[in-house]
């Protein structure tokens, strides 16, 4: 190699934190260049916003992930840059600020930003939790105690709610749909989760969605519901999804459909740009299907499996590169409860709901043609953890060729 | 190699299972147990490395021999 490479990694959260840790490792003689959105020095686990760290039983210096290791190469970090677009064909990308970085080899780790409601736009009150500095915001909300109003009963929405609970306050939670996490779990323990948020005080409305905000001196107060029922609120909480940070991609010349396409080397559709993490649709072998999953151990593992193939192409040793099959993983916390999501179990077929006796909650098991695609449970780690080996081993079983899924 | 758990702060989300079982078990309780002897196999030091890395609570440390 004669000249020296320049790798950019786009995208300041865990799968870009992987990512970085990874190539300054395999690439010391390449200039390595860190994009990051964030301005806080150091990556954060997301994870612990919604429920640790909103219920103050973790302060930032709890939840802050190791420095990368710059070992011998040279790493330079570009902190609150975002990335404005992309000449895939041309080997640069614009920041917002106007600045051109060209490269070599890119890894794009944009993530996902929240659904914002066009009707909470300019109003005090009301937030969405993606960034530390909105649970920042959040928890500097609470300390009125006010009525809290979260808007959808999806992941955030519920472990929002259940940490507002378990501080005290008052909650309603309005879903759209009949079934809280109604994505993650295909609904299939919905009975368990409507009863335990009753039981443990937040107030549901079910199949049921918000009008408008009404605002009092800029702040809001309360929402009116579709069929004219008011609540009060004095903050609300957005859960409304996410979508994949792709607007910069536009007109980049790079195959993007609900996040960027990426074969199962998590390679685009340009050579040397790679995606990982919740902006990269991917084709997992283990599935055979492509799908993009926003959850915390697909982001770790992906970044760094997308830094290897990476640096097997820059480093002319292409054979190197393996197809990255996962099984996705997600948990949750809610009032004491652990609730656990393996595999993928969108286009599954049958279902199969277990509620033992003695066991400490249900269990589901997902199944598409006759075979186990997903699991999920609440309070049964060993049960789940041991579905999700049994779905990884019988694709394994199926397809030999296929590479461990770190 | 050695791993102190933080138990403070573990809340057996059994991240650290899945990528290395042989080493890291969360019963149903969610208590997370860690074997005592972690064999020098280069593969499983690898993911029980990683496995460290990975805590999204951040509960694992690691005590290289």
């Amino acid at each position: 190699m004669t000249a020296r490479q320049r790798i950019v990694v786009a995208g300041g959260s865990l799968a870009g934190h992987s990512a970085v840790s990874e190539l300054t490792g395999l690439m010391p003689d390449a200039e390595i260049v860190w994009i990051t959105g964030e301005h806080h020095e150091r990556v954060y686990s997301k994870p612990a916003l919604s429920k640790e760290f909103m219920q103050a039983r973790n302060e930032v210096a709890d939840i802050l992930l190791p420095d990368v290791e710059t070992g011998q190469g040279t790493l330079t970090i570009l902190r609150g840059a975002r990335c404005a677009s992309l000449d895939a064909a041309g080997r640069r990308l614009t920041l917002t600020d106007g600045e051109t970085v060209a490269f070599d080899q890119l890894l794009i780790a944009t993530g996902a930003d929240p659904r914002m409601p066009p009707m909470v736009e300019g109003m005090g009150g009301v937030f969405p939790l993606r960034t530390l500095d909105d649970a920042t915001a959040i928890r500097a909300a609470i300390a009125h105690k006010p009525k809290v109003l979260v808007l959808g009963g999806g992941l955030i929405g519920c472990e929002l709610a259940a940490s507002m609970r378990t501080l005290g306050l008052e909650v309603t939670i309005v879903e759209r749909l009949e079934t809280l996490l109604d994505r993650p779990f295909a609904g299939a323990l919905n009975a368990y989760f409507l009863d335990m948020h009753r039981r443990n005080g937040v107030e549901l409305v079910m199949g049921a969605t918000v009008e408008r905000l009404e605002a009092r001196d800029g702040q809001v107060a309360g929402a009116v519901l579709s069929d004219g029922t008011t609540i009060e609120a004095g903050l609300v909480l957005v859960g409304a999804g996410s979508a994949p940070a792709t607007q910069w991609l536009e007109g980049s010349g790079l195959q993007v459909a609900d996040g960027v396409l990426c074969d199962a080397f998590l390679a685009s559709s340009h050579a040397g740009i790679y995606a990982a993490g919740d902006v990269a649709r991917w084709f997992n072998p283990v599935f055979d299907m492509p799908m993009r999953v926003e959850h915390w151990t697909n982001a770790s593992a992906q970044g760094r499996a997308a830094a290897r193939n990476l640096a097997a192409l820059a480093s002319g040793r292409p054979e190197m590169a393996k197809e990255f099959g996962d099984v996705p993983y997600f948990w949750s916390d809610q009032y004491g409860h652990k609730i656990q999501m393996v595999g993928w179990h969108h286009g599954h077929d049958r279902v199969e709901l277990e509620q033992p006796e003695e066991a400490p909650g249900p269990l589901a098991r997902f199944y598409r043609e006759g075979r186990l695609v997903a699991a999920a449970g609440v309070n049964v780690p060993r049960v789940v953890m041991r579905l999700r080996r049994q779905i990884e081993e019988e694709a394994r079983m199926r397809s030999p060729a296929l590479a461990h899924a770190s | 190699m050695k791993i102190i758990v933080d138990r403070q702060r573990c809340d057996g989300n059994g991240v650290c299972m899945g990528i290395a079982p042989e080493v890291f078990d969360v019963d149903d309780d969610l208590y997370l147990h860690v074997a005592e002897n972690i064999p020098n196999d280069p593969e499983l030091r690898a993911r029980v490395r990683q496995s460290v890395t990975s805590c999204p609570i951040l509960a694992l440390k690691l005590v290289e021999d």
